[in-house]
């Protein structure tokens, strides 16, 4: 039997995304992912002074705004001629790798947990700590006195197979409300360098504007310890037990079998020798990164503008009424194929690649301790695992540029800004890989084309009717009761999409 | 706490105002307040029209109050796109039913695509008319960051959408629902909180002639600013990096109400003036709009106006 699913809102993500499913006999057949909200940043940063780049830019999300502020100050970097002094160069990466924490994080606990965390089964709570009396407290007064929206925003959820034991349950949901004051410490983290978060003022080509000073060292040691005790005693352990719970996961949501990331944290003051490597995987083959090979085809997408465009040659024309189209994302693709970028794509290139020592006897490590092997990662739960694993090693990482950051050695350094020139920035969002390409003339930006994390994740079917990863991840899916697709919302989850950055 | 039926509530209510040295006529007062914490934090419903989100992750960063907290004991949140347990068909279901009873606070984040309404869907509906829908029925309206309250950068000069603030939109459909706008990219999540805290419990917070609550944006960020001495000994910084007043950087802060200096980000923890960045003005309701009024004056020698903004 043949059904037609939609799933549309997809809520707990970053913004407007819906996902049109045909399933046969209870098992997905095919999948339209749809971006279903539109700005149009690159039109309006056209004719801009290039300094309002990063700020404008920022403001594609409020997730991931340091990510977009580094990707556009890497561009003008490149524009200017300049490269931040050692102070500057760790402000940042201390600034964007506590904002991949928060972020995963977020993602785990705000956004996916209630996937797999049953809410209302808090009515039953007999402990005594604090905040799962108050919830239990308030989810009965909610169920028993709210005609309307019952126990909103948290209800209703699917009726479908959460967990069902109540100790991992509501200790998961007591996690989540401790989660939320861990994100808020990340926050503060990044704000001792970049003056607030989101949207930091304080990030400009050249460095940033903030200065280091033995207090703000000190901080950032503290806080950046409570993040790592959560992420050690909490948040790993409960992806693991989370999966213990739905081995089934760890057989759907492949996806599309290709991995991509440009490499971020820069280790070098020349901006290279990137903590997490670039490169490309293609089943269990590591290639290097060519970014010649990256275009974006618009056939299925909502735009008039030519398709199969290198970025930097790019236009985004927004067209809403043409035919046959079905998203506001373009379709990214390199030499020709969709690609997955994320946590995922970022720790599956550094196994490969020999560089970074610290990721493949993290990742051997956590297959052992599931019983897992290689493949199992690339699915639901492999997604979520990686992001774990990925704040655990970025949380280590920052403790060392910490120790690296010298008061009263300068932060930023001074850049003219040519007449014209061009510039391209690669770097990581905790959501994958992220680029910016700049083209300045006459003092004004020209073009400025974005190609975002979850442009690849999400796209849309390309010129030659290839589905995007997600698309892809979702074929073959079981769905047992269409009215309530939990297996779905579980697979298109684990990508953790982000929609205002997709689109921009 | 096992619900109470009407009588004992009442019961409970007299009970207290006698143990709070309070005569029985305040029993109805009590009865009220209780009522609210027991039955009934404020129904409230949040959309998103053409955001980035960031002032819903601002709002996560609220301290002392948690958001949590905010969610279980102030308001009953019928729906928030990014927190909501509800997908799909039952996000809709439940922002339909919390439509249909009405009454909420109705909070937008973002800027409203009325000149190309596609450009933002929630299910089958465009944004503005889920909009519209909502408005209509909502007992006060919260334009809540700079998307809404002015439009912000989806409103900025070449923008293909048309994109309108929420106030103006409203305008423009005739829905004359109180209304509040809270400025900022993002929002400040003190901000947000104690708007909504003071609209809950004490009414309409006092507004100035943009619609914004006096409590936060009465004074310019100039006027609070921890350089201003270097402004008045005329101590200008002339790179990024420098001391001295940011005002020949491009400073926004003659232009730009709000109390950033005082109040700081992130629990505290900063500002941007703190951390050397030139105010940009996003509470400013010109924040981003014009190509050429840049955030910055180091590429001044290359402006029309040479470098002398009027």
């Amino acid at each position: 039997m043949k059904e037609s699913i939609s799933v549309s809102p997809v809520t707990r993500i970053e913004g407007h995304l819906g996902v049109q499913i045909e399933t046969d006999n209870g098992r997905i057949t095919s999948a339209r992912v749809v971006g279903e909200m539109f700005r149009g940043f690159e039109q309006i940063l056209r004719g801009r002074d290039p300094l309002d780049a990063q700020q404008v830019t920022q403001r594609i999300c409020g997730v991931c705004p340091v990510e977009h502020g580094i990707a556009s100050v890497l561009a003008q970097d490149a524009a200017y001629g300049i490269a931040p002094p050692t102070n500057g160069r760790l402000a940042r990466n201390l600034a964007q790798a506590v904002n991949f924490i928060t972020s995963h994080i977020t993602h785990f606990y705000l956004l996916s947990g209630l996937d797999f965390v049953d809410v209302a089964q808090v009515t039953t709570y007999g402990g005594s700590d604090p905040a799962l009396v108050a919830l239990r407290d308030w989810a009965k007064s909610e169920l028993a006195n709210n005609p309307v929206n019952a126990g909103g925003p948290f209800l209703p959820q699917f009726p479908a197979q959460l967990i069902r034991d109540p100790t991992l349950n509501l200790g998961i949901l007591r996690h989540y409300l401790e989660a939320i004051e861990v994100r808020q410490v990340g926050h503060k983290l990044g704000a001792t360098f970049l003056g607030k978060l989101p949207h930091a003022a304080a990030l400009i080509p050249g460095g940033v504007t903030e200065r280091v000073t033995a207090i703000k060292i000190v901080s950032a040691r503290a806080l950046l310890a409570r993040l790592r005790t959560f992420i050690e005693q909490v948040y790993l352990p409960d992806v693991v037990a989370v999966a213990a719970a739905f081995p089934a996961y760890f057989e759907l949501g492949r996806g599309c079998g290709g991995f991509l990331a440009y490499g971020v944290f820069p280790e070098g003051d020349d901006g290279g020798s990137p903590f997490l490597p670039s490169g490309v995987v293609v089943g269990d083959q590591l290639q290097p990164l060519d970014t010649a090979a990256i275009a974006e085809d618009v056939r299925y997408s909502w735009y008039s503008s030519a398709s199969g465009r290198k970025p930097a040659q790019g236009e985004t024309t927004p067209e809403p009424t043409k035919a046959g189209a079905y998203s506001w994302l373009k379709a990214p693709r390199y030499a020709g194929r969709p690609m997955e970028v994320g946590s995922l794509a970022r720790v599956l290139v550094a196994y490969h690649d020999d560089r970074n020592p610290v990721v493949k006897p993290a990742v051997d490590g956590l297959l052992k301790a599931t019983g897992r092997g290689l493949p199992d990662l690339v699915s639901v739960l492999g997604r979520h695992a990686a992001r774990a694993l990925e704040a655990k090693l970025l949380a280590d990482r920052c403790a060392d540029w910490i120790e690296q950051l010298v008061p009263d050695q300068p932060a930023c350094r001074d850049f003219s800004i040519p007449a014209s020139g061009s510039g391209i920035g690669l770097t990581e969002a905790a959501r994958g890989a992220l680029g910016h390409w700049l083209e300045i003339k006459d003092h004004k930006i020209a073009n400025y084309q974005c190609v975002v994390p979850t442009t690849w994740n999400c796209s849309p079917r390309d010129d030659h009717d290839q589905p995007g990863p997600l698309e892809q991840a979702l074929v073959g899916t079981p769905v047992a009761d269409s009215k309530s697709p939990i297996e779905a919302a579980r697979v298109i989850r684990s990508f953790d999409p982000c929609i205002a950055c997709a689109v921009h | 706490m096992e619900p109470l039926n009407r009588r004992s509530f009442l019961t409970l209510s007299l009970r207290m105002a006698a143990v709070m040295g309070l005569g029985a006529h305040a029993a109805p007062a009590m009865a009220e307040a209780l009522e609210r914490i027991v039955r009934g934090r404020a129904p409230a419903l949040w959309l998103q029209g053409q955001c980035c989100s960031g002032c819903s992750i601002s709002l996560l960063n609220s301290e002392p109050l948690g958001p949590d907290q905010l969610l279980t004991r102030y308001i009953a949140l019928a729906f928030h796109q990014t927190l909501s347990g509800a997908t799909g068909h039952q996000a809709v279901e439940t922002v339909n039913q919390a439509i249909e009873k009405g009454g909420y606070l109705l909070v937008v984040e973002g800027s409203v695509p009325a000149g190309m309404p596609r450009a933002c869907m929630f299910g089958e509906e465009t944004f503005p008319d889920q909009l519209a829908r909502a408005a209509r029925r909502a007992k006060a309206i919260i334009a809540v960051g700079s998307c809404a309250t002015s439009g912000g950068i989806p409103a900025a000069e070449g923008n293909a959408t048309g994109a309108l603030s929420v106030p103006a939109f409203l305008d423009r459909e005739g829905i004359k629902v109180p209304r509040i706008s809270i400025p900022g990219c993002p929002a400040h999540p003190d901000w947000i909180v104690g708007t909504l805290v003071h609209v809950l419990q004490f009414g309409m917070p006092p507004l100035d002639a943009l619609g914004r609550p006096r409590a936060f944006f009465t004074k310019l960020i100039h006027d609070q600013c921890p350089r201003f001495a270097d402004y008045e000994r005329e101590n200008f910084a002339t790179k990024f990096g420098d001391d001295g007043c940011m005002f020949r950087l491009g400073c926004a802060g003659p232009l730009t109400h709000a109390d950033c200096n005082l109040r700081q980000w992130n629990g505290g923890t900063n500002t941007c003036i703190k951390a050397g960045a030139p105010c940009v003005g996003c509470a400013w309701d010109g924040f981003a709009a014009k190509r050429d009024f840049p955030f910055y004056l180091k590429n001044a020698q290359h402006r029309p106006d040479g470098g002398n903004p009027a």
